[in-house]
């Protein structure tokens, strides 16, 4: 089968949908079929600029390349389900979500002019005639579906991904709490930080890169943090596999996120999630104290859930144990059997 | 955004009234809204859109729909028949010339040829005789920058008429259920039917269905509870079908508290009419939120309700044989009855949740306010965009560009 796998692209920047795109097209050619990425830049402001930079995919053909069928499209995040194709499948890894949920929050784009309101009104239109194109409609979470449908009355199956393929281990549980993380305040990487101020004992690794990073260093600075919180900047696998193979915990609580592949990563690395009652994705799979623990948005409740970690190790390795079996339930043979079908 | 509101308010009775005053404190959470004084013709100073409600009585609504012709904007459409309303606008404003104009735009020749007839007085009003055949709703619609209906079917109907702007439909919000003791009327079943009562919410269809249903089941009651229609003979009717003093009772006008008592009281409502408006029914609505089985004529708006909730009767010669059959499976079958209450209820609680309402509003209003700018914005930069690489606007290609946006709304 010949398939585009369709993505916007930010210029310079990296992160998990990217990786989630690259590797469902190796994965779909190593089971044999033609797959290439289709890729347009994406930029989403000023104003209008939303509307035009989405409406670019509406313009490409896809529906042959190089006088070849492509016989199916999978479009992936906003904009790229704006694409036309007669078997348009969408695996949805967000939408817009400065046009619903972060609406009117700091992390929002639209303002209270009636020409901004509007335009965030014409980007759900946007998603309901585009998504309900789809001749298939999954995502990546109940969470992403849940959206979905609360914004359009869509209805998606649910089809978690795998994460990245990396060398996947357990070395150890050593002492630091690691967050795997774009550096974007949306990340909530300061909580974690706040927590290792409430209690010494906690060390943290940062690994990501990202706009907010200049913050969080000055805020690892303010609060003495000089020694036990490190930022490592964007690593190679190897040295990501390294990170998740020896530390005690891996955080990640970004604000109501969409799926997130870090608590799988660290699933694989048998290594428990630490996270919060508001995290959203992630909650699908990280279960307190069966795969994790989950605490409430706050740095003590981190800081003691942190320590407790550090002072039950047995029970941290259990925990992390049992979210490996969770994550090898998710395999791509089962995700692009069903996409595919 | 800021939003002039032009609406009837109580303490004015009218649907129109009790609807808005249901309304605005859900709208109010979500936008800055400006009430209009009755009576005022402009536009509140300040605001991004003005939304005007509009129904069929002139009495009501004329001042409104002045203030729409001075400024543009979106149109609740309570009825899609505004022939009253027109002639109240003109004839009631010693404009004959106007109300000639009106029919002859919407009904050519014909239609001024019979106005003359109407302003002769050679023939009955149209708007008492045969409004529905004669709508008159251009004059509202040619201002409304946008229209919002409650109805699939007035969304059609305003489509078919040539109205080309934007149409949101817009369920009628359902009131919350007050704390009340319920009211029963009667020992047996209950049917209850509210509202006036007249002809052409089928009260003859009615009476003779019942008096029908009651023949073989004794301890049936029917309860009409509403103002009589002048002329309208209902004690003769009753005399005339062995009903008078037996299974029925009339409670003629009633308040509010005592109207949701009694509708709680009873197993069923029927809500009959023809011909329609286009309007919705406050009472269906109180019907749905109450969990009542109903039973409804097969027109308009009502012919939408899903049919696990209201029995459907055809406005033909089969309505008497029928309504007779729906209110014999009400009155003899509780197991339908509860599980249509509950999926009225559910209905009430999907559809037309206040809250739920509300931001439909807000993003039909947020559209109209600043949608042309930003679809303008929009546009420059496409064709800017498409001319810088010699794109002209008689091309292939700029067609082709101009459907794909039209595909996803992006168009004008």
């Amino acid at each position: 089968m010949r398939v585009a796998v369709c993505r916007p692209q930010v210029p310079f920047a990296r992160g998990g949908a990217e990786i989630f795109t690259d590797e469902l097209v190796t994965e779909l050619q190593a089971r044999g079929h033609e797959a290439d990425l289709v890729s347009v830049p994406f930029k989403w402001y000023p104003g209008a600029r939303v509307l035009t930079q989405a409406f670019l995919w509406r313009l490409l053909d896809l529906e042959e390349a190089d006088g070849k069928r492509i016989d199916l499209v999978v479009a992936t995040k906003f904009p790229s389900y704006l694409v036309r194709h007669p078997e348009k499948r969408v695996w949805l890894v967000h939408q817009f979500r400065q046009a619903y949920d972060l609406d009117r929050t700091e992390l929002g784009q639209f303002g209270e002019s009636a020409e901004d309101r509007a335009l965030r009104r014409k980007v759900q239109a946007l998603d309901r005639v585009a998504l309900g194109e789809a001749t298939r409609l999954f995502a990546t979470s109940s969470n992403v579906a849940s959206r979905l449908e609360q914004s359009t009355g869509l209805r998606a199956e649910v089809l978690p991904h795998p994460p990245q393929e990396l060398d996947y281990r357990c070395s150890s549980y050593d002492d630091f709490v690691l967050s795997v993380n774009r550096l974007d305040r949306s990340k909530r990487i300061d909580l974690l930080l706040e927590a290792a101020a409430l209690d010494p004992a906690i060390h943290v690794v940062v690994a990501g890169d990202g706009p907010d990073r200049a913050r969080l260093e000055e805020l690892a600075r303010a609060r003495g943090l000089d020694g036990r919180a490190r930022f490592t900047g964007r690593v190679s696998a190897e040295e990501l596999a390294d990170l998740y193979g020896r530390c005690l915990a891996v955080f990640y609580a970004p604000v109501d996120e969409d799926f997130g592949m870090v608590p799988f990563e660290a699933f694989l690395s048998e290594k428990p999630v630490l996270t919060t009652t508001d995290a959203g994705g992630p909650l699908e799979v990280v279960a307190d104290g069966r795969t994790g623990l989950v605490v409430a948005p706050e740095a003590s409740a981190l800081a003691t859930a942190a320590g407790w970690l550090r002072e039950h190790r047995d029970e941290a390795a259990s925990l992390g144990r049992a979210g490996k079996a969770v994550a090898a339930e998710v395999t791509w043979d089962r995700a692009i059997a069903r996409l595919l079908a | 955004m800021r939003v002039g509101y032009f609406s009837p308010l109580p303490p004015e009775k009218s649907g129109v009234a009790d609807y808005s005053a249901l309304l605005l404190p859900a709208l109010r959470k979500r936008t800055d809204v400006v009430v209009a004084r009755r009576g005022r013709r402009r536009a509140p100073r300040g605001v991004d859109v003005a939304l005007y409600h509009v129904g069929n009585n002139p009495d009501a609504h004329a001042w409104i729909v002045d203030a729409l012709r001075r400024r543009p904007g979106v149109v609740v459409l309570h009825d899609f028949v505004l022939h009253h309303l027109a002639a109240g606008m003109t004839v009631g404003r010693r404009d004959g010339h106007g109300y000639l104009d009106l029919m002859e735009r919407e009904h050519g020749v014909v239609g001024r040829l019979l106005a003359h007839g109407v302003l002769d007085k050679r023939i009955p009003p149209l708007w008492e005789s045969r409004p529905e055949e004669f709508p008159l709703s251009s004059f509202v619609l040619e201002h409304a920058t946008g229209v919002i209906v409650h109805s699939r079917t007035v969304r059609d109907v305003a489509r078919a008429a040539g109205y080309e702007g934007p149409v949101w439909v817009v369920p009628h919000p359902a009131w919350p259920v007050p704390e009340l003791d319920s009211v029963r009327v009667g020992e047996g079943p209950v049917i209850g039917c509210f509202g006036v009562v007249n002809s052409s919410k089928r009260i003859p269809e009615l009476l003779r269905a019942f008096a029908d249903v009651r023949a073989r089941h004794p301890k049936a009651t029917l309860l009409l509870v509403g103002p009589i229609s002048p002329g309208f003979d209902l004690d003769r009717r009753l005399q005339r079908l062995g009903l008078e003093g037996a299974g029925l009772v009339c409670e003629g006008w009633v308040d509010e508290p005592r109207l949701w008592a009694l509708m709680a009281g009873v197993d069923a409502c029927v809500n009959l009419r023809h011909p329609t408006m286009g309007e919705t029914s406050g009472s269906v609505i109180r019907a749905l939120s109450l969990g009542k089985p109903l039973v409804v004529s097969e027109v308009g708006w009502f012919a939408e309700l899903p049919r696990d909730v209201a029995l459907a009767v055809p406005v033909d010669d089969r309505e008497v044989d029928i309504l007779t059959a729906a209110l014999e499976l009400l009155v003899t079958r509780e197991d339908v009855r509860v599980e249509m209450g509950s999926a009225a209820a559910e209905l009430a609680r999907r559809e037309h949740d206040l809250e739920r309402v509300a931001d439909l509003y807000v993003a039909a209003l947020e559209q109209a306010a600043g949608g042309d700018v930003v679809s303008d914005a929009v546009l420059r930069e496409v064709s800017d965009a498409a001319a810088e690489v010699g794109i002209t606007a008689d091309s292939a290609e700029a067609s082709e560009i101009a459907t794909r946006l039209a595909e996803v709304e992006l168009g004008r």
